[in-house]
């Protein structure tokens, strides 16, 4: 080439060669930068492009009663799912008004599930009914990427409502998601109240993944490895109860149509042989899609169904209290059991007169347990004293914790000279207000629990069995149950004290002078106290704790009716009842006591939720 | 024997792209391998074979014969760039395609080399100086008219491979460094008013400075500095007439994170293929992301992906030597043709596979933005593989041709 251009030829050719070293050697250096340095960050996006894993859910736990009577069982329920990437949104409004669902819902619900992946089935809706299935199934070529799969959801069987013992389960909400963690995601299932919600680690299970090759179009090819990566699901652990649902659908039914409590527990070890709140409510409304008016009216009724009265709220205990004073008088040595008081029918400390129901004339100790002679309980609690009153208080478990397993509970309140000076100021309480705690009223609080766990303390003689409900976990295939340990503790009182105690209970049900006649079962030595708790709200709280039988006992309850009066004409009753429904394990009388609610021998059916009077 | 082969065939190029074919062909197969898209590797087993018979039968065409014809073949092909734009057949919003009968001819393939031809006689003629404005101006006439029929079609990527083309060409031909500069300077600014301002100063700074280094005349100076400056500014203006696809290509390469399942998804998918391939890749027929299809039509403009993926490192590291191996033969010849026209059409040639390579590899790699263009000898497609060859006959029969004036 004949140059004269201002470049040679040769150094034109040198520039090229430079320019075509610097593109190789830039295409290179990234080579080495995506295949060498970050290779292992790319050959994770590959896998996750490649890759499907579909998780497999475990079979939810069942739940037994003592006796072995399946409480809880599952039942298949369907589900729509949405598969994103072949799902026309043009499609919703029509999907909403089949299902009955807002359009916002469906959209944000796929919006969350496209975060996710776009490859993996976003539940729309569960538990569909007959017609919306049917709907569905007619129009399926219509809806491309809209499916169903069959889940499963809690079903009751038993007639009983046991709703807050059982608790509910709920669909997982954002906010649980991010504080349970990795293992639940949007659309799972999670125990939310109860023992659904203490024992959720082992009712759940674990779940399993199959690993699934994907092309581009989410189609699976076939699995993944050979499916050796595959792990399979851990199907949830049984749990059995302490709860013999027969009488807890017995009590339940004793209780309908009123507020109020019942807790029967085994003095033997503890365990929980009923629990009622009342009102309750059905727990089959929650099992699948709780509709919304539902959620709405159970929870702005006035009587709070869904609140656990038997661990939540505190109750002044009227005289079932008194033999808490009447231990910590003969402990302590302020009086002897044969101490005697002469019942005028009123008592006057100051100005201020307290009364009592009737004249009781002169009365001792177990006498007085026996009538539930205030006047003499006014007058032990001003020899006694606050510090000594409350330490036993305290010894019974008062002011505390229970430690149940498988509900929220309330301490409670025990007055203590700290707590009054806090409350009233050093000089601002004086020795006047002392009578009123004397019988049970004043500041004290006491669940209905605690009150049980009082009434398992005075059968045992002092054998405190931390309360529970469940006993075991059973594994699936396991041939033996895990039984599951709990404390034990023992009221320290002198052997004659919890003679006085005992005895003086004993004759409450079973002397005809008794308060607590009406407790009384044929056959059957009972023991009981009764209580009627004055309150702010209206009538007369009915209260009555008891055990039988009274030298080898095997029950021991509290019941509780709120606003209807006499302890002994509402509450003993359905103790009285209930002693009879456990012990014998049926009803032996006819002539059922007029004042208690409705019995029939029918074991309720779950219709409506149970929400109102 | 062998020193006869050595005397006539270029073996350098001959081999390289031989082998660079064939690499071609086993990666379609892969990219192919499901039933969905039957018949491809067959159909570029076709090609190749009927593309080799080519490049034998072109090398032994005398040199003179090919420079007689240039100018007539250029202007056929400026006639089917017209008449594909009348007649031809819209393919994804692009209409470069005729069809005729079984086969789909894309015009543009060819016309890629007719203007290398046309432009390597005009600038070959001694009477032709690209310091002379007249001239210069009719070099840029001869590109212009394909590039224009082009544009109109549109296909961007092929306008940039005339781009690089015809620089290269300028700069082999002795063009002026003033005109060099002054003709890349306001692509430069525009494509940096898209990084943004402080880029954009950076760039029409470094410019300014290389303008004034030349020394042209203040007023001409003062010319091409105001038309670099306007083009940066006025690049919002265009960039917002742009084709939406345009556009969000144009984005997504700013940032192919921001859309991985939209625009970006090509781009972040063929990196996830490369990357994913290690040193010596997953084996053949077993990368996940080729053989399920996570990158759209790979087989044609994302075929780097499959040595990549598949054969690791040391796979695309090989597909790169041979390219090197083709690109820096293609720059010797030119230096060592006798004929000045020969040595135009060998370094237009080179820049024209050059600007391929670069183009798409740099896309594969996420380096570039996703601009539609194929790779030499990888992809499948029948005219582009048989213009690849037709580039090859020719580089051969110069090589044969070497030492004619």
């Amino acid at each position: 080439m004949a140059q004269q251009d201002d470049i040679h030829i040769f150094q034109k050719r040198r520039v090229l060669y430079a320019v075509l070293g610097v593109m190789f050697l830039a295409f290179l250096g990234r080579l080495y930068q995506l295949q060498m340095i970050f290779s292992e960050e790319y050959e994770r996006k590959s896998d996750e492009n490649s890759i499907r894993i579909i998780s497999r859910d475990p079979i939810r736990g069942y739940v037994f009663d003592r006796n072995r009577r399946l409480v809880v069982d599952n039942r298949p329920a369907f589900t729509v799912t949405i598969m994103p990437y072949e799902f026309d949104k043009r499609k919703i409004p029509y999907l909403s008004s089949l299902l009955g669902l807002d359009t916002l819902f469906i959209h944000e619900r796929l919006k969350k599930g496209e975060d996710y992946s776009r490859f993996s089935p976003v539940k729309i809706k569960r538990d569909l009914n007959f017609t919306e299935l049917s709907a569905l199934e007619e129009n399926r070529d219509r809806l491309m990427g809209v499916d169903y799969q069959v889940e499963s959801k809690r079903w009751y069987g038993t007639g009983a409502h046991a709703a807050h013992i059982l608790g509910y389960t709920k669909e997982i909400s954002e906010t649980q998601i991010r504080t349970l963690g990795g293992e639940y995601q949007q659309g799972d299932v999670v125990g939310s109240s109860g023992l659904e919600g203490e024992y959720e680690q082992a009712l759940r299970g674990q779940k399993g993944a199959e690993f699934s090759t994907v092309n581009v179009r989410g189609q699976v090819i076939g699995s993944f490895d050979n499916g050796r990566l595959d792990v399979s699901a851990v199907d949830g652990k049984d749990i059995i109860l302490t709860i013999d649902i027969g009488l807890q659908a017995f009590a339940e039914s004793l209780m309908t149509g009123r507020r109020g409590a019942v807790v029967a527990i085994d003095p033997t070890d503890g365990g929980i042989l009923a629990m009622v709140s009342a009102p309750d409510y059905d727990l089959s409304f929650f099992s699948g899609v709780t509709p919304s008016q539902v959620w709405r009216a159970l929870s702005s009724d006035v009587a709070r169904p869904l609140f656990n009265r038997a661990t939540l709220t505190r109750y002044p205990p009227g005289s079932t209290f008194k033999m808490v004073l009447a231990a910590a008088a003969l402990e302590t040595g302020t009086v002897t059991p044969s101490w005697r008081v002469t019942c005028g029918g009123s008592f006057r400390v100051g100005n201020k007169v307290f009364k009592d129901l009737h004249v009781h004339g002169s009365v001792d100790m177990t006498e007085a347990i026996q009538v539930s002679c205030n006047v003499y309980f006014y007058q032990l609690m001003l020899k006694t004293g606050l510090d000594n009153w409350s330490r036993y208080g305290r010894d019974f478990g008062f002011g505390l914790l229970t430690g149940i397993d498988i509900a929220e509970e309330n301490p409670g309140l025990l007055p203590t000279t700290a707590y009054m000076n806090r409350r009233y100021g050093p000089s601002g309480w004086t020795r006047g207000y002392l009578p009123s705690l004397a019988i049970g009223q004043g500041e004290l609080g006491v669940t209905p629990l605690q009150m049980a766990c009082y009434a398992m303390v005075l059968a045992n003689a002092g054998e405190f069995h931390q309360p529970h409900a469940v006993c075991a976990l059973l594994s699936k295939g396991a041939e033996e149950p895990d039984t599951l340990a709990f404390q034990n503790r023992r009221v320290q009182l002198a052997p004659t004290t919890w003679k006085v105690l005992r005895e003086g209970m004993h004759r409450a049900v079973q002397s005809p002078r008794g308060t607590g006649s009406l407790a009384r079962v044929k056959g059957i030595e009972a023991a009981g106290k009764t209580g009627t708790a004055q309150n702010p709200h209206g009538p007369d709280h009915a209260w009555f704790v008891g055990f039988a039988p009274f030298d080898n006992p095997r029950i021991a309850i509290v019941v509780l009716v709120e606003n209807v009066g006499f302890g002994g004409s509402y509450a003993a009753p359905i103790a009285g009842l209930c002693f009879e429904r456990y012990l014998y394990g049926r009803l032996t009388r006819y002539d059922i006591p007029q004042r208690t609610a409705v019995i029939t021998a029918k074991e309720p059916v779950p219709t409506a939720p149970v929400a109102g009077r | 024997m062998f020193a006869y082969i050595q005397r006539h065939f270029d073996l350098q190029v001959g081999i390289s792209s031989l082998l660079l074919a064939v690499v071609g062909a086993i990666s379609i197969y892969s990219a192919t391998y499901d039933a969905r898209a039957m018949g491809i590797f067959d159909r570029q087993v076709i090609w190749l074979l009927s593309g080799t018979a080519l490049v034998l039968i072109i090398a032994f065409i005398p040199l003179r014969l090919v420079q007689s014809l240039s100018w007539a073949a250029y202007f056929f092909t400026i006639f089917l760039l017209v008449s594909v734009l009348l007649f031809g057949k819209t393919v994804s919003g692009s209409t470069s395609w005729f069809n005729m009968g079984a086969f789909r001819i894309q015009p543009s393939e060819f016309a890629k080399i007719t203007t290398v031809l046309a432009l390597a006689s005009y600038l070959s003629r001694s009477d032709v100086s690209l310091r002379a404005p007249r001239d210069f101006l009719t070099a840029c006439g001869i590109v212009g008219a394909p590039i224009v029929l082009i544009l109109l079609q549109p296909d961007f990527g092929t306008t940039v491979i005339y781009a690089g083309m015809f620089l290269t060409l300028l700069f082999w031909g002795g063009a002026p460094r003033f005109t060099i500069i002054a003709l890349v300077a306001p692509v430069a600014s525009a494509a940096a008013a898209l990084f943004g301002t402080t880029f954009f100063l950076i760039v029409i700074a470094v410019f300014g400075v290389l303008i004034y280094v030349t020394k042209e005349h203040r007023l001409v100076a003062a010319v091409a500095f105001s038309v670099m400056v306007l083009f940066g500014i006025s690049v919002q203006v265009i960039y917002d007439g742009l084709r939406p696809y345009q556009q969000k290509r144009i984005e997504t390469f700013l940032n192919p994170n921001a859309d991985p399942l939209g625009a970006g998804y090509n781009s972040l998918q063929s990196k996830v293929a490369i990357g994913s391939g290690g040193l010596f890749g997953k084996g053949y027929l077993r990368g996940s992301q080729t053989q399920l299809n996570f990158i759209p039509e790979q087989w044609t403009d994302f075929i780097f992906c499959v040595p990549g993926e598949e054969f690791g490192f040391v796979g695309a590291g090989f597909v790169l030597a041979l390219f090197a191996l083709l690109l820096v033969r293609g720059v010797t010849l030119a230096s060592i043709v006798k004929s000045r026209y020969a040595s135009f059409v060998a370094i237009g040639l080179t820049a024209l596979i050059a600007t391929h390579v670069f183009l798409n590899i740099g896309m594969a790699l996420g380096m570039l933005p996703v601009i539609g263009v194929p790779l030499p000898f990888l992809s499948y497609g029948g005219s582009f593989l048989i213009s690849s060859t037709i580039m090859i006959g020719i580089l051969m029969n110069l090589y044969t041709n070497r030492k004619e004036y």
